[in-house]
């Protein structure tokens, strides 16, 4: 009987008879991807927000046959700033506001000017994010009015010039056509590219993986010397590599857990933007883009548990191995964060192969060109994150000393 | 070297500035029970942890089983058992299930583990029901039962005991060197029991190597030390042999 099986026997039903550390790790992503979900989408509009705006021209004028008031524009601001949940008030006595908007005196006058710029003053509290959401909502109103105002001067200058003119001509004299390719230079659909888009959050989503297995890696073998097991265990015939392995593929498993756990939270993720909105975002999950998921989880587990590996061995200590799993959680937030907004395959070459040292990169970019079609590509680099994982465990086997995890303070 | 089961010629062990071992020899006889005693941190412990090839030894001459430490290692381990002291079990196994893991390290495969498992399950004297409970529940008494067991079932050439009775009540104590003295001898096994209870190690033990600060201070049976040191029984003997250097 190879040495490996007892080894991955008895770590088995050590971890899964942990009904309560599994639960946790199996029931934390199912509630943690659907809040975050459901905090990105509610919490903005439940977010107190206050907003200030005030008319002090309280004017009018016309352009050709169009009519600017600037009550009507403070209307249209409130009437949008309220309808996304701001409070907004009227008078510029109030202080505590997240943004406050003043249509100035002579605004109107410049407004309807051919050579003046008309001004809105917009002031934001300091670190305020729903100042933000104001900024953009007055920016909307704004831009709809600039709309008119322009289509108003055109004509009017047209009327005086006689001459024939189409007002998008003139405002927007140069528009972009944007086409889509794929990732074989052959045009491609809007539903690819969201595809692709996802596929970020996909990676992003692995962020959650890493945790329980180096718990139970660290528990498995620093645990089990403290419980004064290991000593008699090492004394047997169980080769280096197999309690290495064993105890490796063991933890992998509760990855896995971790993992299937994970990606049925990240289903709930999308489903939530899909129920709310009618938008269904689940449908852009083909069978393989969750399949591609499950395996990016599986070699995440796998290489967190390698990583962690030697310096577990090195030290046999608890606080040296907590110290080094949090740098492992850094070292992956980094990568799979990143790949929120970086092209991975894309950076300059020296951040790219410093990155390409990380098992964790390959997980990304493997997600991601599965998601885009480069199958064969995805595979590659799969293989490559499990070579490198094999390597440190490797390592692992090599640096195994017997007398240092002995004699070493937990 | 001979038939000897273990060999131990000038072996020093020093960890940083703590000389554990200063240059001990002795040697095992094939099919005896051979008691290592002393004083807590004398170097009982590390002279074990050599002899389990756990340990490399810095100077010195370690053979066991007819295999030099540390180059034989592999061949030693599939032929010794050994019981670190204060032995745990896996508590979330049941006692069953710690017997058969063992037993399926030492085995080739799975039916061959589960007889020798079974033969555990009557070494440790406990039932088929508290067998099948999790180690968590026992008793100290029960869970060294069981590493006991665990330790002689694979019928070892050389088994290593280090304190097996330590921290137990009298009837455990008992029990676990009833189990220890029926079945090495009967099973012509050789055992190295470390303990510092001399009472135990007299009526266990075929000899003895009083060990001190490191270093051997005599060997013989017990009733050869009780002799040369006119005393009344081998505790007695030892506090006559290393009193004085013992603070």
């Amino acid at each position: 009987m190879s040495k490996l099986y007892p080894i991955v026997w008895k770590e088995t039903k050590d971890m899964f008879r942990d009904l309560r550390t599994l639960s946790i790790i199996a029931v934390l992503p199912l509630l943690i991807m659907p809040l975050m979900g459901l905090s990105s989408i509610y919490l903005q509009r439940f977010q107190y927000g206050v907003a200030v705006v005030v008319d002090n021209d309280r004017a009018s004028a016309t352009i050709g046959n169009a009519t600017f008031t600037s009550s009507d524009i403070a209307n249209a601001l409130a009437r949008r700033l309220s309808l996304n949940g701001f409070t907004v008030y009227r008078e510029e006595s109030v202080k505590d506001f997240d943004v406050e908007v003043v249509i100035p005196r002579g605004f109107i006058n410049n407004l309807t000017s051919l050579t003046s710029q008309a001004l809105i003053k917009v002031v934001k509290r300091v670190g305020s994010s729903k100042a933000e959401v104001a900024i953009s909502l007055v920016n909307a109103v704004a831009s709809d009015l600039v709309r008119k105002v322009a289509n108003a001067k055109v004509m009017l200058l047209a009327s005086l010039a006689n001459v024939s003119v189409r007002t998008e001509s003139v405002i927007y004299p140069v528009v972009l056509s944007i086409g889509l390719v794929g990732p074989y230079g052959g045009a491609t659909t809007p539903e690819e590219d969201i595809r692709a888009r996802i596929s970020r959050l996909i990676s992003f989503s692995l962020i959650f993986v890493t945790t329980p297995s180096i718990a139970f890696i660290t528990d498995s073998i620093i645990g089990e010397k403290e419980r004064k097991t290991f000593e008699a265990l090492l004394s047997t015939p169980v080769p280096r590599y197999s309690l290495v392995l064993g105890k490796v593929l063991s933890s992998s498993l509760v990855g896995l857990v971790a993992g299937l756990s994970d990606a049925t939270g990240l289903l709930l993720f999308f489903a939530i933007p899909s129920v709310i909105y009618g938008v269904n975002l689940l449908g852009y999950l083909t069978p393989s883009i969750v399949a591609t998921h499950a395996s990016a989880v599986y070699i995440s587990v796998l290489a967190s548990l390698a990583m962690i590996m030697p310096i577990i061995i090195r030290t046999g200590s608890y606080r040296a191995s907590q110290a080094a799993s949090l740098s492992i959680i850094g070292i992956s937030s980094i990568v799979f964060f990143i790949s929120l907004y970086v092209d991975l395959p894309n950076l300059v070459p020296l951040v790219k192969y410093i990155l390409y040292v990380i098992p964790y990169t390959h997980a990304v970019i493997m997600i991601r060109n599965a998601v885009v079609g480069l199958t064969v590509n995805s595979a590659v680099h799969g293989l490559i994150a499990l070579a490198e994982s094999s390597g440190l465990l490797l390592l692992s086997v090599k640096l195994f000393n017997d007398e240092r995890i002995i004699y070493s303070k937990t | 070297m001979g038939g000897d089961a273990v060999v131990l010629s000038d072996v020093w062990k020093r960890f940083r500035n703590v000389v554990a071992l200063r240059g001990i020899s002795f040697r095992v006889r094939r099919s005896e029970i051979f008691g290592l005693v002393g004083p807590n941190g004398a170097g009982k412990t590390t002279t074990l942890r050599i002899i389990s090839t756990l340990v490399k030894h810095d100077n010195g001459f370690v053979e066991v089983l007819g295999h030099h430490l540390p180059e034989g290692k592999s061949e030693v381990r599939r032929r010794i058992s050994y019981l670190p002291e204060d032995a745990g079990l896996y508590h979330r196994l049941t006692g069953w299930e710690n017997l058969l893991y063992f037993a399926m390290i030492y085995t080739e495969d799975v039916q061959e583990a589960r007889k020798v498992a079974e033969f555990g399950a009557t070494l440790t004297g406990l039932s088929r029901r508290d067998l099948g409970r999790r180690a968590s529940e026992y008793s100290k008494g029960m869970a060294r039962r069981v590493a006991i067991a665990r330790t002689l079932m694979v019928k070892p050439d050389l088994v290593i005991l280090d304190e097996p009775t330590s921290g137990l009540d009298v009837f455990s104590a008992y029990a676990i060197r009833g189990i220890i003295k029926n079945f090495v001898k009967k099973e012509g096994m050789t055992a190295i029991i470390s303990s510092h209870n001399m009472l135990e190690v007299q009526s266990l033990c075929d000899r003895v190597a009083l060990i001190n600060r490191g270093k051997i201070v005599a060997i013989g049976t017990p009733k050869e030390l009780i002799a040369r040191m006119k005393a009344s029984d081998l505790e007695e003997a030892f506090i006559r042999m290393v009193g004085d250097s013992y603070e």
